[in-house]
Formats: structure tokens, sequence, C-alpha cells
């Protein structure tokens, strides 16, 4: 007998009230259906909406954040929470219903087969034109930032800003202690490819948004370039030091 | 330079002296972050008490008037300082951020 692993889901939330319950509902009942034990925390990240309340009313187990942190800190939260209760696995989760609960064991298997210390589940690792539809433009950003993550570590990642991954025990330990604020999904991959951490990449469907508004709109994608470049450059230098 | 430039910077190295020393006082600065400050006024008042000093280093970097070295030198100053400044801010963001995270996990109970 395998031993039994303990996993967490963590969802940032900020200005889900739309999609929320329906989220950690959808987690629930593939606990049932499946006999699986994810535990789930979400982070409320100063929502200034119902999300509060509908976390409340629905005694979803939940952290709220007393000031807007932003994505980074939300989710490095939901890694503290994940740490100091001693969970093996951290599966990092929308709350916007981008995600799919069936994809969490594919993600989390490469982990528990010990083949792998953090998995993304990726959009683009096929050749499945069809299976997100995302726009050209943010396609080609993510390739850019795939080329200079292969720059810096050698390794080559596909879907550099999926934020649908999950990670082993050592990982959520130093997530716990370092996350990066901005920028976090290629900012963080990059770090642990260069601390060695064994990467890899799943393909996984994700559906469009239900609700709500994505947090990159399309005019700051140039600043977000230039600010994800020059971290992964920061990163590679801070490593050599 | 001129005799009126030269006063101009002994009033202006004083105010700021004055003013650095008045905030100490009050203790709304630790000394850490007032001498910056104290180093600038000293370096003005430098410029008008030895002016000859700074008219060689002007000729030699090239400075066609005493004045635009006495500007470029406040530029850099100024640099320094927002520099120094932008440091202690994002030092300070790291730390607000820890501390929200804390208060927030103790408040929610998950600690």
């Amino acid at each position: 007998m395998q031993k039994k692993n303990k996993i967490i889901i963590v969802i940032p939330a900020y200005n889900e009230e739309d999609n929320i319950l329906n989220t950690y509902n959808t987690i629930v009942e593939y606990n049932k259906k499946n006999k699986t034990n994810y535990d789930v925390i979400v982070v409320n990240d100063g929502s200034k909406d119902r999300t509060e309340e509908i976390l409340i009313e629905n005694k979803i187990n939940h952290i709220k954040l007393i000031q807007n942190l932003g994505i980074g800190g939300a989710v490095q939260t939901g890694y503290k929470y994940a740490y100091e209760n001693g969970y093996d696995i951290a599966v990092q989760y929308d709350g916007d219903g981008q995600h799919d609960v069936d994809y969490v064991k594919t993600i989390t298997d490469p982990i528990i087969n010990d083949e792998a210390d953090f998995v993304i589940g990726s959009r683009f690792i096929k050749k499945d034109k069809d299976n997100f539809n995302t726009t050209f433009s943010r396609r080609m950003g993510i390739n850019l930032i795939s080329f200079f993550i292969k720059l810096v570590t050698k390794k080559k990642v596909y879907d550099t800003t999926s934020g649908f991954r999950a990670v082993n025990k050592d990982i959520i330990e130093f997530f716990a202690h370092d996350y990066p604020t901005e920028y976090p999904e290629p900012i963080s991959t990059t770090q642990l490819l260069q601390k060695k951490y064994r990467l890899k990449e799943v393909p996984v469907k994700m559906k469009a948004r239900i609700g709500g508004k994505s947090s990159i709109g399309s005019w700051k994608n140039v600043y977000y370039m230039i600010n994800v470049i020059i971290s992964i450059i920061t990163v590679d230098a801070r490593g050599r030091k | 330079m001129s005799i009126s430039l030269r006063l101009g910077l002994v009033i202006v190295s004083l105010v700021l002296l004055i003013v650095v020393l008045m905030q100490l006082r009050k203790r709304r600065i630790p000394v850490k972050y007032s001498l910056v400050w104290m180093l600038s006024s000293l370096i003005i008042l430098l410029i008008a008490i030895v002016p000859g000093l700074f008219v060689t280093i002007a000729n030699y970097l090239g400075f066609v008037t005493m004045s635009n070295l006495v500007i470029a030198m406040f530029i850099f100053i100024l640099l320094m300082i927002s520099l120094t400044l932008t440091v202690i801010v994002s030092s300070q963001r790291k730390k607000i951020t820890l501390l929200m995270q804390e208060v927030s996990m103790i408040k929610s109970g998950e600690k």
C-alpha cells in the first residue's frame, strides 16, 4: 500500500462571487464520486463583492486577506496554510471555473509516483489547437516567455502562464517562504527549474471563463512581457552569484 | 562662480541642514536616513566655500559653466536618494505582505 498523500487545492479568489460556489461544489462532488479526499482552502484576496459572504454562508474553508495582496500574495498564503498543516501536495486552482477538477488527478499523479516535483497543467503541450481559445497575441507572449525560460534554465516549458499546477512537499515549504508577488507563474517556474526541481508538463483541457474578467488585460501585455522577461533574467543572475 | 550663487548655496545648505536636524530632534526620521541629507547639505556647502575645486572639476568634465555642474550634482544626489527610497519601499512592501498574510491567517482562525 502506498502511503496516503494529503492533497490540498488552493483557490485564490478576487471578486469571484459568480463562480466560487460552483467551483467549490464541483470539487466536493468529485470527492464524493471518486472517493478522493481533496481538501480546499480558498484565499479571499480582499474581494469587494459578495465572495466573503458566499464563503461564510456555505462554510467553505477559507482565509480572508485583510487587504488585497494580488495573485502572488494570495496564492502564497495558500501555500503557507498547506505548509503549516503538513500537506504533501498542493494544487493551485483558479476560482473562476477555468480549471477542471477531473485533471487534478492528472497533475498530482506524477508527484505521487515520484516522477516529478512539480507539475504544470498545460494547454499547449499537444498540438490541439481547439483545446483552449486563447488569443494569438497571448500565445505569442507565452512562447516568448517560454524562449527566455529555456535560455536561462535549458528546459522547455510550453504553458508558462498556466495557473493550474501541483507541487510536492519540498516546494510547498519553498513557496511558503519565497514566492514572487508579481507575475508569479513564469517566475516561480524559473526559480524551481533553477533549483533543479523536476518539472513535468501534462496536457489538460481548460474551459473558457464562465464569468468575471481575466486579470490580464490586453493593453497591459507589453508591460507584462517586459516585466516577466527582466524578472526571469534576474532570477538567473541571482542564482549565479 | 558669482558671489550671489555662492551665497544662495550657503543658504540652501544651511536651511537643508536645519530642517533635517529639526526632524531628527522630533524623532520623525532615524539617524540612518538623515545621513544622506546631511551629506548632501555638506556637499552644497563645500561647493559654496571652495568653488575653486569645483571649477577645476567642471572644466575637467567639460561643463561650460559652474552652475551646470551644480545642477548636475543636485540631479545625481536626488537620483541616489530616490533609488535608496525605492529600495526602502520595496523592503517594506515585502514586510507588509508577510504581516498581512500572517494577520489574515490568525484572524481567519487557520492558525
